[in-house]
């Protein structure tokens, strides 16, 4: 696929995947890599406290959560309401797996994601085979979440319950509280936003910004909506369910509200809202605001959950794409108006 | 037997509680996630009403107009960009806007009145019906939700209104072309709905206790149903309203708590693939 | 009574209808002919209501319509009868019929006056209106623009979907509503039944106005009987 052509959908697009596409190879990984830069010496800048260290910690899984969502949600449409899930089948089922039969948690790991990418892929193919709208994906997906808790809570001898799950084996590196882990996080989210990058500049991504554009349209002028949804929903799943699992083992320690509706999905939309969806650094943005807002915002308790609210509201009644998307195109507004002959 | 008595009383309930999240559906294509608030404001304000002296029926009743009102206030502002857009836009975004009233809500009942809940204990036994013993309160809950959805359906079959509520469900153009006002129209039903939700929180009331903590999963609830009666139909929730309380009823007695809504669920999740318009929904 | 003013309408970007006037002056029978996508339809629905216009001035007796919404200008007399029809399926013929008269209590002699023209409704009252056949269903929306008693019947293409049997019979019924003292602005690709029913007639085509004239000048009009009567 000639990477030079730019269908009719994408020149129409908000976000900077054209410019990424047609740029060479190394000006379109710049943001990854100054992005990987930046946060790399953010430890440096706070220096020995730990509860800062895992402060930013939480700030890169939610960012890591939200490029997966970012796929799904941002490039193709697909509200699945269900990443707690998805990250929780990724904790509890490694930890099963190890706790119950002495599966060596890599091995773990390995087992939940497909299990989970399978998941996402499934919901995908039912989605276009039943053809469902945004609403009703979202719905089938939040039953499913709703499911899965009542399966945590109601299987107590495996799960542990209410209780929550520990773990009774060694996690490795990423239990290691600290730089450690931070810097095993970091090196996560740096992979997950060269994928996204690449993916946005392979065919690929081409035929994610097609079937979002118009699915009908990229249907008929060829493109397998269905085959592309399922990579969509299996990747971004992957992703969010091994960042679930490695969080789980950085925790030690989980249960069922680790991995709620209220925990995962909600924050990872309003970040995604707030730092562009379908934007590449997006969820970096996002992530690090809201992270920063709710640590300030902690002594208030259960008033964060009306700021949030309003957050919401004047993201979504003011800036309809988020914020990173605006600054991308203030900056193209400004580029064009240096050069008024390009 | 009681079971399913049991299951029918829940399920009226459930119907109402769906009802009014249908009708807003169906009237403007908009999802209303704040529609647990409305119950829950409904609850508080009643609640704190009784707790500084006054009697239950007029505590209730005001508790009851506060939620209407607070719908009504809802659509006449924050709801106003939303009906700008058309079809898929509107729907989402109503979602994410009327998710973020939700938190509002919620985060200032809870943060101010963590401890309010509203208790309508109906005293005395049991009362044998059809040779059942059924609790007063579970009875009392039953007879509120039938008395409102008749009301309610005598509403929309038989008045004026009402008959002009159902044609904009029917053919938005064509209501115009009567000279029915669609978006006047919306905002009242939209403060019915919240009215609903209000009395539904009351039943609630009766057999149970309502929080500030219940709102969202209220609003799971009533979706759940409005889904599988299928979105935009009255006669739907009703039915899957009942459908599911007795599903609820039947397999808390058999099986258990967590296993039922594992079962409800489902349940809910396989009338959406097999038929995503819903029991009553047109057309797949 | 209604008189159009250059007007200019379309859907978001396009123009449809370029610099269009016309009048209808109370007691007349109107048509606007033209063939398909000629602009009559967004012409029409500009008028009532249910589009927004460019530019142009649309007034109706001492109301300026161009701004209003539907509703409101449907309760301002002008009761219009769209190509699609927009009935409700799911509810009876009586009631489609009853919500014609929004927001007024339905009148039962103005409803009997409906089911005197048009027999059939009143044989099938309780039927559902989307159980029913194109020619019913085509008086059934007639007889809801009736119900309130309209200073001005707007139609677009009533005979859309019709049979030529029935076309005929719509017409008939559009003529004894004239001869009763309605006002009728008709658009319609059939030109002959229109010319037969109209006192003026407008052509219209790629949206502006091409010509107008007494109905019966238009019949004889060479232009008209090549492009539209198929007569050579």
């Amino acid at each position: 696929m000639a990477s030079t052509e730019v269908p009719l959908g994408a020149q129409q697009d908000a976000d900077s995947a054209v410019v990424a596409t047609q740029a060479p190879r190394w000006r379109a990984y710049l943001p990854v890599v100054a992005t990987a830069v930046a946060l790399a010496a953010i430890p440096l800048i706070i220096g020995d406290s730990r509860y800062y260290t895992d402060l930013a910690t939480l700030a890169l899984v939610f960012a890591a959560y939200a490029v997966g969502f970012n796929i799904i949600f941002g490039n193709t449409n697909q509200l699945f309401l269900c990443l707690g899930a998805f990250a929780g089948v990724g904790a509890y089922g490694t930890g099963a797996l190890g706790n119950e039969l002495g599966v060596p948690m890599p091995l773990g790991v390995l087992i939940s994601v497909c299990v989970v990418a399978g998941f996402g892929a499934a919901f995908s193919w039912v989605s276009v085979r039943r053809r469902l709208d945004v609403i009703f994906v979202g719905i089938v997906t939040l039953t499913f979440s709703l499911v899965f808790i009542n399966l945590l809570l109601g299987q107590r001898d495996v799960t542990g319950g209410e209780t929550g799950m520990v773990l009774l084996y060694d996690p490795g590196p990423v239990g290691e509280r600290g730089l450690v882990s931070y810097y095993i996080f970091l090196t996560v989210l740096i992979v997950f936003l060269t994928v996204y990058r690449w993916v946005q500049r392979s065919h690929i991504g081409w035929a994610f910004r097609a079937l979002r554009d118009d699915e009908v349209a990229a249907e008929l002028s060829g493109i397998d909506v269905a085959r592309y949804k399922m990579i969509a929903g299996a990747m971004g799943s992957a992703m969010v369910a091994l960042v679930g699992a490695l969080y789980g083992h950085y925790e030690g320690f989980f249960s069922p509200t680790t991995f709620e509706l209220g925990q995962v999905d909600v924050p990872v939309l309003v970040m995604l809202a707030f730092g562009g969806i379908g934007s590449l650094l997006g969820p970096v943005v996002g992530a690090t605001v809201f992270t920063i807002v709710d640590a300030v915002l902690r002594p208030l308790a259960q008033l964060r959950t009306a700021v949030y609210g309003v957050i919401l509201l004047v993201l979504f009644l003011g800036f309809r794409h988020g914020v990173v998307p605006s600054i991308n195109d203030l900056a193209r507004w400004v580029a064009r108006r240096r050069s008024p002959g390009s | 037997m009681a079971v399913v008595l049991d299951g029918v009383a829940y399920g009226l309930q459930l119907a109402l509680l769906a009802v009014g999240l249908t009708m807003i559906y169906g009237l403007g294509g908009v999802l209303n996630l704040a529609h647990g608030q409305f119950a829950v404001v409904t609850a508080i304000a009643a609640a704190l009403l009784m707790d500084s002296g006054l009697p239950t029926l007029p505590a209730v009743i005001v508790g009851v107009l506060t939620g209407a009102v607070l719908a009504l206030i809802l659509d006449a502002s924050i709801m106003r960009p939303v009906y700008r857009l058309q079809g898929e836009n509107r729907v989402l975004l109503s979602l994410l806007i009327t998710l973020g009233v939700a938190f509002v809500i919620d985060g200032l009942l809870i943060y101010n009145y963590p401890f309010t809940a509203l208790n309508l204990n109906v005293a005395g036994p049991a009362i044998n019906l059809l040779g059942v013993p059924m609790r007063r309160g579970s009875l009392a809950a039953s007879l509120l939700a039938l008395v409102a959805l008749g009301v309610l359906i005598v509403f929309l079959r038989y008045t004026r209104r009402g008959k002009a509520v159902r044609s904009i469900i029917e053919d938005e153009e064509g209501a115009q072309l009567c000279g029915i006002n669609p978006s006047r129209i919306r905002t009242a039903v939209f403060a019915l709905s919240g009215g609903l939700a209000g009395v539904a929180a009351v039943a609630e009331g009766m057999t149970s206790s309502l929080s500030a903590t219940d709102g969202l999963n209220l609003t799971i609830l009533a979706l759940i149903v409005t889904v599988v009666g299928g979105l935009g139909s009255v006669a739907g929730a009703l039915l899957a309203g009942l459908l599911l309380g007795i599903v609820y009823s039947l397999a808390t007695f058999y099986i258990g708590a967590y296993v039922t809504f594992i079962i409800l669920l489902v349940t809910a999740m396989a009338t959406i693939l097999v038929r995503p318009s819903g029991l009553m929904g047109r057309g797949a | 009574m209604l008189t159009v003013e250059d007007l200019n309408a379309g859907y978001d970007d396009s123009v449809v209808v370029h610099d269009v006037s016309l009048h209808v002056d109370d007691g007349e029978a109107v048509a606007v002919i033209g063939s398909n996508g000629a602009g009559k339809t967004t012409l029409l629905r500009t008028i009532c209501g249910l589009l927004p216009a460019r530019s142009g001035t649309v007034v109706y007796g001492d109301h300026a319509l161009l701004g209003k919404p539907a509703h409101s200008v449907a309760r301002l007399g002008v009761a219009f009868v769209p190509a699609e029809r927009h009935l409700f399926p799911r509810m009876s013929v009586q009631e489609n019929l009853e919500l014609g008269a929004y927001p007024a209590r339905p009148d039962q002699q103005q409803l009997e006056r409906v089911f005197e023209l048009f027999p059939r409704l009143k044989d099938r009252r309780r039927q559902q209106a989307g159980t029913m056949s194109g020619g019913e269903q085509q008086m059934l929306a007639v007889g809801r623009a009736l119900m309130a008693r309209p200073s001005l019947l707007v139609l677009d293409e009533p005979t859309t979907g019709l049979a030529p049997i029935l076309a005929e019979e719509a017409y008939a019924s559009l003529k004894v509503l004239r001869s009763e003292g309605t006002t009728v602005l008709v658009a319609e690709q059939q030109v002959p039944l229109a010319l037969d029913l109209a006192d003026r007639a407008y052509v219209i085509e790629d949206g502006r106005m091409q010509m107008d004239g007494q109905a019966t000048d238009l019949v004889d009009h060479p232009d008209v009987r090549r492009a539209y009567l198929g007569i050579a």
